[in-house]
């Protein structure tokens, strides 16, 4: 008995120990904001992070030891375990489906929009494992933590483009510097497999709080959907992890009486019961429109102004159903027409001319919505499917070839099966008015094994990113990403069917003129008498 | 018509010809040039030189460092001075042709063949069309028949220089090197007609071979030198020499590489691409021996050779051999198919571009469908080359005859 009581006390003991050693200390924060657009579309943006404070990534020269332990109660494990593995300072990944519009409903919560996987890391030099190695590792290892094909993000879409994604917190101060790597898999595509291990980095899952209103029927049949993790370094706050899911919902197309009221429970299907106990904040923002005689009705915000309402879901009573009425609207009319004020920059229109195989032609068509000049970076992370002749780069504006317009700032050429073009450029775009890019491409050709199952589809290409570098000042003075549609290419394609049929022809081809050749080249030439009737015949030997 | 009004007036058609209002598809068409010798690739990288990029360290660019800087220097390109320069190529390549006749002919001044001989270069369509299309093969034509030109006048240096220039173009061209060695030491007379061995002992033939293989290998490795300092470094070993033996790029040519290989299972890829490349280097000794009598007839039958065989083939080298046959009419009574494999050579060329253009321009035929073109395009070569080989060894044995009468009751065959 004695002997048991000791034996409880010294683990007791030792676990206080333990964790004396290492109290870490997490916070929660969950927010979702609800954008009601002007062209009857409502934006939810959902944002999830976790922070621990005081936090440090991994300096990568630590790597072959063992690492001090890691005891979380909020943050994500699996995730962290990631991370610390492969001495990651800064993560982002995003998985989307559909074409972010712009024009009609601004610029997204979240930057990362271009349709498709993008994963982009940075991570310090040095140590016993090279940055590339554990950028294999990392891509691995969350293609299988999101049930994604990360694992395809290989050297052959791998790039640095370090203008354009620039670490959003902080970069340790280690010895060695710190580098990028950056991937996109335009034809992924986000679904239910990719949220259920989302959900299940959350402290409350989807069971309360915020979270719950992530019903995967209503998220997947949005217009716009996409999910999105997000780790960076903060110099005086520590590691934060943010995940964050934004769709855009289509409420006139789920009425029946064509009006574009919503609530909660028409977008998600769902209402919040119960806050999620762990959270230090659980906000829900709605954006109120301005034009619009729009009324938030039930229940009251917490606070609200002019602009925005704001429900404090940790002081819940009952279930929360954020709703909001036209109630001057019998049905919901589409803005035709532009809006007076856009509500980007710019916008972008990239396309892939030519109907050939073997050869095309790229238009980027980039329209300056601002009455002032726009400086504007313009990448192009063009795996080798499409090779650019870059002395073919054209710039239009007005009718007048403006070359003079566009400045090469890096051009990484492709290499066949092997590495992407990386082209970073700058544009200045004159105010209130139209550039035209034109440049020829080359398609290549492929060997057979290379094909995807499906060859006839063509090749899903990743997006352009553009970076306006004016300063947004509703985003606290951050430099916007601009994503592009993707293009399809249609490479040509080899017959499937013919590999034996090829070894054979080509070979018996190639065996009958080296052996006619060998034939004349080595036997022995004889005249043969054609006198009738030789009484023997005779052959002379020449 | 006479030489001397006859050779301005075919340069001064060819340039006019360069001039004129020319589709642009005809840049990028793949029987014209390879990824080797394309000319939008050569602008490619001769953008990226000038912008401070590496053209090595793509897959675009497979062109020699030494056309980069002498295109970035002394001869800036456009679509003016681009039409000189490579009218120039064609008319030296053309007056090589001709003086390569008089020297086998053992002639000094002009003759009545001259004409023709350049008319049958600077016509041909197979030279014509790629020289238009700004092909670089036009250069490595020119500089392989500046380098018979100097071997059959005995300027040994000279030829095995130009040798090495166009053997630094195309890597392929160094298996003229025996050939083209033994005829500066021999002499270009035509001796089809009555066979002789080498005038040398095998030692002799061996220490004077040694030597010029050894001039020509240094040669070759100053010219190596230059590109590397040209290019600051080794890269562009790889991407041009290295193509020919590794096929990085898998565009359709008149070849039988390129299919062949975008069939082919991964991992027998390395075999067959060493078994294609061993079996060009089979081809140069042999016609030496069989030909010791007449190397010139060696290389061209070479030159037929390669341009059916070698990794990127463009109708230029078959151009080349075509041409080239204008210097042996002695021949042309023993060509026993002539007419079929002029029918087959039109039917491929029309086929070619018409099934080049359903594959990848309009989508209503597959890849099968050029591919078969190029095999019969194969089968043409093939006929073509066996035809010579067989022609001119049976020079050799009707030579013999004294009359016609003995040849009509002889029949020559092989055992």
């Amino acid at each position: 008995m004695t002997t048991r009581v000791l034996y409880v006390l010294a683990i007791v003991f030792g676990l206080h120990l333990c964790c004396a050693a290492k109290t870490v200390e997490e916070r929660f924060y969950e927010q979702l904001v609800l954008k009601p657009n002007h062209d009857g579309t409502v934006t939810s943006s959902f944002s999830f992070t976790t922070l621990i404070k005081d936090g440090r990534p991994r300096d990568p020269r630590t790597l072959g030891k063992e690492d001090e332990s890691q005891h979380y109660t909020l943050f994500p494990l699996a995730l962290g375990q990631i991370l610390r593995d492969n001495a990651i300072t800064e993560l982002h990944l995003s998985l989307n489906a559909g074409k972010w519009d712009y024009l009609n409903w601004g610029y997204p919560e979240e930057d990362g929009v271009g349709t498709g996987a993008e994963l982009w890391a940075w991570m310090a030099e040095g140590g016993p494992v090279t940055v590339d190695e554990r950028w294999g590792n990392l891509r691995n290892a969350l293609a299988g933590l999101f049930c994604a094909s990360l694992g395809s993000l290989d050297e052959q879409r791998t790039t640095s483009p370090a203008l354009t994604f620039q670490p959003e917190g902080d970069l340790p101060a280690f010895s060695s510097s710190h580098q990028l790597r950056h991937a996109t898999l335009p034809s992924e595509h986000v679904c239910t497999e990719n949220l259920t291990p989302f959900l299940k980095l959350l402290p409350c899952k989807s069971l309360s709080g915020i979270a719950s209103l992530l019903n995967p029927h209503r998220l997947f049949d949005a217009d716009w959907h996409g999910m999105g993790v997000h780790v960076r370094f903060l110099d005086h706050a520590g590691i934060e992890v943010r995940l964050s899911f934004q769709a855009v919902h289509n409420p006139v197309r789920y009425a029946s009486d064509n009006r574009r009221d919503w609530s909660l429970r028409s977008l998600f299907d769902h209402t919040i019961e119960q806050s999620c106990p762990v959270a230090s904040s659980s906000q829900i923002r709605v954006d109120l429109p301005r034009s619009t005689a729009a009324i938030i009705t039930e229940p009251e915000p917490t606070a609200r102004d002019d602009a925005v309402a704001v429900y404090d879901v940790r002081q819940l009573n009952g279930s929360l159903n954020v709703a909001m009425r036209w109630p001057d609207e019998t049905s919901f009319e589409y803005p035709l027409g532009a809006s007076s004020s856009p509500l980007a920059h710019m916008t972008v229109r990239r396309t892939l001319k030519g109907s050939d195989q073997y050869k095309g032609h790229l238009s980027v068509v980039i329209t300056n919505h601002l009455m002032s000049e726009l400086q504007t970076s313009y990448l192009e992370t063009m795996p080798w499917l499409l090779q650019f002749y870059l002395h073919s780069l054209r710039v239009e504006h007005d009718g007048v070839s403006r070359d003079d317009l566009v400045s090469i700032v890096s051009y990484t050429p492709p290499v066949p099966h092997a590495r992407p073009a990386l082209l970073q450029t700058l544009l200045t775009l004159p105010p209130n008015s139209t550039l035209r890019l034109t440049m020829d491409v080359v398609k290549p050709f492929l060997r057979y094994t290379e094909h995807p199952p499906d060859a006839q589809r063509g090749w899903d290409l990743p997006p352009a990113v553009l970076m306006p570098l004016a300063r947004d000042a509703s985003a606290g003075g951050r430099v916007r990403r601009v994503y592009t549609p993707v293009l399809l290419v249609d490479l040509a394609t080899p017959d499937f069917s013919m590999p034996y049929n090829v070894i054979i022809m080509s070979c018996t081809l190639i065996a009958l003129i080296f052996g006619s050749v060998f034939n004349l080249l080595t036997r022995k030439f004889v005249a043969v008498s054609l006198r009738p009737p030789p009484p023997a015949q005779r052959v002379e030997h020449m | 018509m006479d030489y001397d009004v006859a050779f301005p007036g075919l340069i001064v058609t060819r340039l006019l010809l360069a001039f004129a209002p020319l589709p642009d598809s005809l840049i990028h068409d793949h029987q014209l040039s390879t990824p080797l010798t394309s000319y939008p690739r050569l602008l490619e990288g001769l953008y990226l030189f000038r912008h401070g990029v590496d053209p090595y360290s793509g897959g675009l660019f497979r062109h020699s460092p030494l056309l980069l800087s002498l295109f970035s220097t002394a001869l800036p390109l456009n679509r003016f001075t681009a039409a000189l320069i490579w009218t120039a190529s064609d008319a030296a390549a053309a007056w090589a042709l001709v003086h390569t006749w008089r020297a086998r002919q053992q002639v000094k001044g002009k003759t009545s063949r001259d004409s023709l001989i350049a008319a049958v270069y600077l016509l041909n369509p197979y030279i014509l069309l790629p020289s238009l299309a700004l092909s670089t093969s036009s250069f490595e034509n020119t500089a392989l028949l500046l380098s018979v030109m100097f071997a059959v006048q005995a300027q040994t240096s000279l030829s095995l220089l130009l040798l090495a220039i166009g053997t630094h173009l195309a890597l392929t061209s160094w298996l003229y090197l025996p050939p083209l060695a033994l005829l500066c030491l021999t002499t270009p007379v035509s001796y089809l007609a009555s066979p002789r061995p080498l005038p040398f002992s095998s030692n002799e033939i061996t220490r004077k071979l040694g030597t010029l293989a050894t001039e020509y290998s240094a040669y070759l490795l100053a010219l190596a030198g230059a590109a590397t300092i040209v290019a600051g470094g080794v890269g562009w070993l790889d991407k041009t020499w290295g193509a020919v033996f590794t096929l990085p790029d898998l565009s359709p040519n008149v070849g039988l590489w390129w299919y062949f290989f975008t069939e082919m299972f991964d991992h027998f890829r390395p075999f067959f691409l060493m078994v294609f490349s061993i079996h060009l280097a089979v081809y140069p000794i042999p016609l030496v021996v069989k030909f010791q009598h007449d190397l010139l007839y060696a290389v061209y039958i070479l030159t037929g050779i390669l341009a059916t065989f070698k990794p990127y083939p463009s109708i230029a080298d078959a151009g080349l051999f075509v041409s080239m046959s204008v210097l042996f009419p002695e021949t042309y009574q023993y060509l026993r198919t002539p007419f079929p494999t002029f029918l087959i050579h039109l039917h491929s060329s029309l086929l070619l571009p018409l099934f080049h253009h359903l594959w990848l321009g309009s989508g209503t035929g597959n890849a099968n469908f050029f591919y078969a073109s190029t095999l019969v395009w194969g089968i043409g070569m093939g006929l073509g080359v066996g035809d010579a080989v067989w022609a001119g060894l049976l020079t050799g044995i009707k030579g013999r005859f004294k009359n016609d009468a003995d040849e009509q009751e002889w029949e020559i065959t092989q055992e």
